[in-house]
C-alpha cells in the first residue's frame, strides 16, 4: 500500500517543473518571434539545456553570432565573479554596425541581434 | 621618457576618476591584443588579465558586428562598462548606486579626451606603454645618437665612408646636436613650501626648477658631460621662460616625469600643478 502511494507522489512533483520550464521557453519563443518583427531586429538565438532556436536574417553569420552570443554570456558570468556584480541582468555588446543584447531567463540563454540604432530597452521590457 | 609620462598621466587620470566618482570601483585601460596598459591603484594586474581573457572570444568574433565599440555588463550589484577608442579599451566597474549619466560623462568624454590629448602630444607612446613603466627614457633621449649610428650596419664600404667624416668632425657634430636640444614633456609639481618660505633660500631658488636627476644626467650624457645649469620651459600655449635647474630631492617624484616649479614661475607661465610643459636644456 505504501509503495503504491509513493509512486504517484514523485510523478506529481516532477511534472509541474517540466511544464513550467517548457511553458517559459514557449513563452519566450513567442515573444522573440514577435520581437523579430520589430524594426532594427536582425535575429535571435534562444538556447537551453535541451533545445536551441535560431532565427537570423543572414544565415551565413550563424556561427559567428552563436560564438559571440555564448562568449558574451560566459564573459558576463566571469565578470560577475571578479567584481561581485551579482546576478547578471544583461550584457550588451555594441559594434559599429550591430549590437547584441544577451540575457538569461530561467534556464534559457537569449541573444538578440539588433541594428545599432534599435531600441534594446524596449526588448528588455518585453522579455523581463 | 614618453612611456613614463603616459603611464604617470593615465594612472593619475584613472585615480582621479575614482576620486571624483567613488562609485567607480575599478578602472583600467588595455589593448585588444591582451597587452595591459594601465590600471588604477585598486585593480590588481591578475584581475585585468582575467577580464581580458574573458573577452577574448568576443574580440575574436567582433568582426561579425563591425568591431567592438562598447560593452556593458549589467548585474544586480553593479555594472562593467568597456569603451573602445581606436584599439584602446577603457574598462570601468561601477557600483549599483552610481549615477550612470555622471559616470558616462566621465568615461565616455573625459578619458577619450585624455587619450586623444596624449596621442597628440606623443603619438607613438601609447602603443609601447605596458602596465609596468619601463625606464627606457635613456633610449628615447639617446635616439639622436642612435639615428647617427644606424647607418653603420648597412655595408662594409659605407661604414668606411661614415667613419671618415666621424674622424673629421668630432668638433662639428656635437655643436649640431647642441643647437637642437632634446625637449622632454614633464608634469608640473609645486616646489616645496619649506624652501620657498625661507627668504634667503627663496631668493636663491625662486628662479630654479627641480627636474628628475635621471633626466638631468641623461641630458648631461647627451651633451658629453656638459653640466646643465639652465632649462627652457615651454607651455603648450606657447609661453616660455628660462630658469636655473637642480635635481629633484623629493624621492616621491623620482622617475615620474615631474618638474617642480616655484609658484612665481607657475604664475608667469600661467600653469598649475598637474599640467604638462616641455623642458629642454639650455646649452651655450
Amino acid at each position: 500500500m505504501v509503495k503504491k502511494k509513493d509512486f504517484p507522489d514523485t510523478t506529481i512533483l516532477t511534472e509541474p517543473i517540466v511544464t513550467e520550464e517548457a511553458t517559459l521557453t514557449n513563452d519566450l519563443r513567442t515573444n522573440l518571434e514577435e520581437i523579430k518583427t520589430w524594426e532594427g531586429v536582425i535575429g535571435y538565438i534562444l538556447r537551453n539545456t535541451t533545445s536551441a532556436a535560431i532565427d537570423l536574417n543572414d544565415p551565413t553569420k550563424i556561427i559567428d553570432y552563436a560564438i559571440l552570443s555564448s562568449s558574451a554570456l560566459e564573459a558576463s558570468e566571469e565578470l560577475s565573479k571578479l567584481f561581485n556584480l551579482g546576478k547578471i541582468k544583461n550584457i550588451i555588446v555594441e559594434g559599429k554596425e550591430t549590437k547584441v543584447l544577451s540575457l538569461t531567463v530561467g534556464e534559457n540563454r537569449i541573444s538578440i541581434f539588433l541594428e545599432k540604432q534599435a531600441d534594446h530597452e524596449k526588448i528588455l521590457k518585453k522579455l523581463q | 621618457m614618453d612611456n613614463d609620462l603616459y603611464f604617470f598621466t593615465l594612472k593619475s587620470a584613472l585615480n582621479e576618476i575614482r576620486n571624483a566618482c567613488p562609485e567607480i570601483t575599478n578602472t583600467f585601460i588595455f589593448k585588444e591584443n591582451g597587452e595591459i596598459k594601465i590600471g588604477d591603484e585598486t585593480t590588481p594586474e591578475k584581475t585585468m588579465i582575467q577580464v581580458i581573457d574573458a573577452f577574448d572570444d568576443i574580440f575574436d568574433k567582433a568582426n561579425a558586428i563591425g568591431n567592438i565599440e562598447h560593452i556593458t555588463v549589467d548585474g544586480n550589484n553593479g555594472r562593467v562598462n568597456i569603451s573602445c577608442l581606436n584599439d584602446i579599451y577603457f574598462a570601468t566597474v561601477i557600483s549599483k548606486k552610481a549615477d550612470i549619466n555622471y559616470v558616462n560623462t566621465i568615461t565616455r568624454i573625459l578619458i577619450p579626451t585624455v587619450l586623444r590629448l596624449l596621442e597628440k602630444i606623443c603619438p607613438a607612446s601609447l602603443n609601447n606603454t605596458s602596465i609596468l613603466p619601463e625606464t627606457e627614457s635613456e633610449a628615447k633621449l639617446d635616439s639622436p645618437v642612435e639615428t647617427e649610428e644606424k647607418p653603420e650596419p648597412i655595408t662594409e664600404t659605407k661604414e668606411e665612408k661614415i667613419e671618415k667624416p666621424q674622424e673629421k668632425e668630432p668638433e662639428i657634430k656635437p655643436e649640431q646636436v647642441f643647437n637642437e636640444p632634446q625637449a622632454n614633456q614633464l608634469i608640473v609639481e609645486n616646489l616645496s613650501d619649506l624652501l620657498t618660505r625661507v627668504r634667503l633660500i627663496k631668493r636663491m631658488h625662486s628662479d630654479t626648477v627641480h627636474i628628475d636627476s635621471v633626466i638631468l644626467s641623461q641630458w648631461e650624457k647627451q651633451y658629453e658631460g656638459k653640466k646643465i645649469e639652465e632649462v627652457e620651459i615651454e607651455t603648450f600655449d606657447g609661453k616660455s621662460t628660462r630658469c636655473k635647474v637642480k635635481p629633484i630631492k623629493d624621492a616621491k617624484y623620482e622617475g615620474k616625469g615631474a618638474i617642480q616649479i616655484p609658484e612665481k614661475i607657475q604664475q608667469t607661465l600661467q600653469i598649475k600643478k598637474g599640467e604638462l610643459v616641455r623642458a629642454k636644456p639650455v646649452i651655450e
